[in-house]
């Protein structure tokens, strides 16, 4: 099942790349930089994603105790980090050619980063305690409130006045890009999920049979 | 504005290499885990449990 998952999303991965470079058109404004935003923006979709389930299996964990949601928060964290990094970082290399900065303080990156901190934070936590049920305990509380920061990363661009560029698609009303570019985003988004899946369903194996090897 | 290729390659390189990392890192720790201790063989208490 695993392995069928990765086949899938390196085949949706393929045609991700096909719908950002061959069908999706060269953006009038910005110019060919543009299609960063086929990597950058699913990042940051599938980072949200990843913390939500982080969020679900925390609760699930500390009303039921079940070591499998504290494996799936578990897993959901790394790979979260994961993509936030990489949202962080293609960002950047974005921003220096459209703004003239690799960086700026700007609310939306501020919050993001924050967001990449928190999750780091959760990381360490989970590193730095050896007893494994109040290692699971305790970041199951930090994975409920960490949670708290995604509605603020994803308004800080309607809440404030910002450098960053409001949402495009994930907003009240109709979308203000053309149907081929959401097209376009849509098919990178559900590859980045099925990789997210595939990461997810390996870590978890990982983190049972690393269980199973420390018992 | 310039096309600006160089940034757009450097963001997709960087994605292929972390997402490609990490994947590496998944298999290769599972194969460590995999990996029956010497002298012991598989599913012997203490040994790494084998793939199901």
């Amino acid at each position: 099942m695993t392995r069928v998952l990765g086949w899938l999303a390196a085949l949706a991965l393929l045609a991700g790349l096909g719908m950002a470079f061959a069908v999706a058109p060269r953006e009038a404004t910005q110019g060919t930089v543009q299609r960063i935003m086929y990597v950058h923006v699913p990042s940051v979709w599938v980072a949200y994603c990843a913390f939500v389930v982080v969020f679900v299996a925390s609760i699930a964990y500390l009303a039921t105790r079940a070591e499998a949601a504290d494996r799936l928060a578990h897993a959901s964290a790394e790979v979260g980090v994961l993509f936030t990094g990489l949202t962080i970082a293609t960002g950047s290399i974005w921003g220096k050619p459209t703004w003239g900065t690799w960086w700026t303080w700007d609310a939306r990156l501020t919050s993001v980063a924050v967001l990449f901190v928190m999750y780091v934070g959760y990381l360490l936590l989970r590193g730095m305690i050896d007893e494994g049920e109040r290692a699971a305990r305790y970041a199951a509380v930090l994975g409920v409130v960490a949670a708290l920061n995604i509605p603020l990363v994803h308004f800080s661009v309607l809440w404030w006045r910002t450098l960053h560029q409001p949402p495009s698609l994930m907003k009240p009303g109709p979308s203000s890009m053309p149907p081929v570019i959401v097209r376009a985003l849509l098919v990178n988004f559900a590859a980045f999920a099925l990789l997210y899946l595939y990461f997810v369903a390996k870590r978890v194996r990982l983190l049972r049979l690393e269980a199973e090897a420390g018992a | 504005m310039a096309d600006n290729w160089g940034f757009v390659l450097a963001a997709y390189a960087l994605a292929a290499i972390v997402l490609a990392g990490y994947w590496r890192h998944l298999v290769r720790r599972e194969r460590e885990l995999n990996a029956p201790v010497a002298g012991q063989p598989p599913g012997a208490p203490g040994a790494p449990p084998r793939q199901r």
